[in-house]
């Protein structure tokens, strides 16, 4: 049996703050399959910071959320009404990750910066809105490997 | 003993004081067991949830100060920089999605026989706990400590050891940055614990004491603790009555854990993971594979491979990215591993490789070359005749490797032991794994895992003389009691009216 494509939309473009938001939407939007460990209905929030004391008082300078149906993803501007967790990004990091030339190289850099946090250089972290029990069963630990901020413990230390 | 002494803490492998800290004093322990035990009230405020998402934002907190903490547990520590990432991986996970533990606490109803539900359960922190962490792991477990405890809502009082306080202060600071809610219901005592764990043991407001410490250590604390006992009795009545209250007692102690390879495994894979889980941070873990029992059928072909992987071991400057083995914790590990090779060279021990030091004549910068001794099974039967390296925990790089004829003799060997935190075992065989999980003697059994792994599904504990009370168990689990509510009033209600 054939697997389905899946598919990926981005809603109301036009409503996204920042140039470089609608940049990373676009990149998404090219890789659905990142998606594709979590379940039907699973929603959260991309959001953008522009410096980590921005991201301790919680205001991003803009955000979006990826909606997972049955068929792919749909991306959308703002927070999500439910939203499930919100992965937060610095703008240094976006700027990296939407240079990225595969799905591959996307991951290791996602991981990399959440492994090695830097001002500077680049981070992303995560806040979880519902309980971890109920992620873990919507499919985020496996999307969290899938995505590379999970790393296999044999990379993360190794003699 | 009243006055205020000053506690310099060294880099362990240069030396150089890295700070010179106040260290307590039995008198200012009292004073901050009672404040932290009146503000114990405050975590109250929160609910489990609550504190559970403070633990996950100081998780995010950690890890943007990760290069920091890091580099303070390598110094203070000796840990290799490449294992302080683990280090503080586990705390970070634990903390970031400590929520996960609310299934073992949650308030339930049971249902009776007849289909009632007057029942609830309701889970209860057991209040303030004096929490004693040891030198090998600089904030994974005093912080697990803390956390667990802030967690189910008991207050805290965390001792690092002297050797390495200067990760968990930073780790306070931190707290102390990010304005932590009811941090007051916590602090730190920098003290020995020769005499801190008397001031824990005679304070009445204390309600737990949690070690993390050797099997002996542990059995001394029991022994004062009933000599703090003796002291407070009362023969007025005719009979003893001993007014000083029950503590509850939660010891991690030592492991010995058996590491079998069997002969239809790949042994080259195996012997990566075996040195990777014996010789990490020096050996110095108390969940370290340690006694390694190894069919005969691949015995030599065994050897050879680990021998090579041992040999790949750097050792050296823990801050050197590729460094594998830093410096030991104290001088007395250093002795103790020359007693126990010495002791095995007694019995005819044949030694593979290593069994040498690095002794700078100071207390940094020592070092035992990873080492590996044979110990004929025949030598492992008896415990009470055995060598020092199979009976007693070897908490440094000095393991042992014996030969098993076939499945029952591995069994038999690895079940010989006083100790049974975790027991390992390597087999492609689908009947010889069911074997090992039901006859294998520990709490813990891993079967064809890859060491060092940080899954928040892994519990601490063991059986014998590993842990007290004996099992698995999850901190935030051991923390809090049960309270029984029987509730009749909906069928009896009308009949007291």
């Amino acid at each position: 049996m054939l697997e389905e494509e899946l598919t990926s939309q981005i809603i109301d473009p036009q409503k996204y703050k920042t140039d470089l938001a609608k940049k990373y939407t676009t990149f998404l939007s090219k890789y659905p399959e990142i998606f594709s460990d979590l379940i039907s209905g699973s929603d959260f929030d991309f959001a953008l910071y522009d410096s980590i004391e921005a991201y301790d008082n919680r205001s991003p300078v803009d955000i979006f959320n990826v909606y997972c149906n049955d068929h792919g993803i749909e991306i959308r501007p703002g927070r999500a009404d439910d939203s499930d967790l919100e992965l937060a990004l610095s703008i240094k990091a976006v700027k990296k990750l939407i240079q990225t030339k595969t799905k591959v190289e996307y991951a290791q850099l996602l991981g990399h910066f959440f492994n090695n946090p830097d001002e500077e250089k680049g981070w992303i972290d995560f806040i979880l809105h519902k309980r971890t029990q109920i992620l873990i069963d919507m499919g985020y630990g496996r999307f969290a490997r899938t995505a590379g901020i999970l790393e296999e413990d044999d990379n993360v230390y190794s003699i | 003993m009243s006055k205020i002494k000053e506690l310099e803490i060294k880099n362990k492998y240069t030396g150089e004081v890295l700070r010179t800290i106040p260290a307590d004093t039995p008198e200012t322990v009292q004073e901050k067991i009672k404040e932290v035990h009146a503000s114990q009230n405050l975590l109250k405020e929160m609910d489990f949830f609550e504190r559970a998402q403070l633990l996950s934002n100081y998780a995010s907190k950690l890890r943007f100060k990760k290069k920091q903490l890091k580099d303070l547990i390598v110094a203070e520590g000796g840990l290799p920089i490449k294992y302080s990432e683990w280090e503080l991986n586990i705390v970070m996970t634990g903390f970031r999605f400590c929520d996960w533990y609310y299934q073992f606490i949650e308030e339930k109803t049971l249902t009776s026989i007849e289909g009632e539900q007057f029942v609830r359960i309701r889970y209860i922190p057991h209040g303030l706990a004096a929490c004693i962490s040891p030198r090998n792991t600089p904030i994974s477990l005093p912080l697990y400590q803390w956390g667990a405890n802030y967690l189910v809502g008991n207050a805290a009082i965390v001792k690092p050891s002297t050797a390495c306080p200067l990760t968990m202060i930073e780790a306070q600071s931190m707290m102390e940055e990010m304005n932590l809610p009811a941090l007051e219901a916590l602090n730190l005592v920098i003290a020995p614990g020769n005499w801190a764990v008397d001031e824990f043991l005679k304070s009445p407001l204390i309600k737990t004491l949690m070690t993390i410490t050797s099997s002996h250590t542990a059995k001394d604390i029991l022994v004062r603790y009933a000599n703090i006992l003796k002291k407070t009795v009362d023969k007025s009545m005719g009979v003893a009555m001993y007014t000083h209250p029950f503590k509850n007692f939660f010891f991690e102690c030592a492991g010995n854990d058996a590491g079998i390879v069997m002969d239809d495994v790949n042994l080259e894979q195996v012997a990566k993971w075996n040195v990777m889980a014996s010789y990490t941070n020096s050996g110095q873990q108390c969940f370290s594979m340690k006694r390694l029992i190894v069919h005969s059928n691949i015995y030599d072909e065994y050897i050879e491979c680990l021998i090579k992987e041992i040999e790949k071991l750097k050792y050296g400057d823990p801050t050197d990215p590729n460094t594998d083995i830093g410096p030991l914790g104290s001088r007395k590990i250093l002795m103790m591993m020359e007693v126990m090779v010495a002791d095995a060279k007694k019995y005819g021990c044949k030694i593979y490789t290593g069994a040498e030091k690095i002794d700078t004549g100071e207390d940094y910068g020592l070092f035992y070359k990873p080492t590996l001794v044979e110990i004929k099974p025949e030598l492992c039967e008896d415990l009470t005749e055995a060598p020092f390296l199979w009976r007693e925990e070897a908490f440094g790089p000095v393991r042992s490797i014996t030969k098993a004829e076939n499945l029952k003799d591995a069994i038999k060997l690895a079940n010989a032991s006083n100790y049974g935190m975790r027991a390992v075992a390597y087999t492609s065989n689908l009947e010889t794994i069911k074997t090992f999980k039901n006859k294998l003697e520990a709490a813990n059994i891993y079967i064809n895992a890859r060491p060092m792994l940080t899954d928040i599904t892994v519990a601490l504990g063991g059986i014998k003389d590993s842990a007290y009370p004996p099992g698995c168990k999850y901190y935030p689990q051991e923390l809090v009691y049960g309270k029984y509510i029987y509730d009749g009033t909906p069928i009896n209600l009308e009949k007291l009216k």
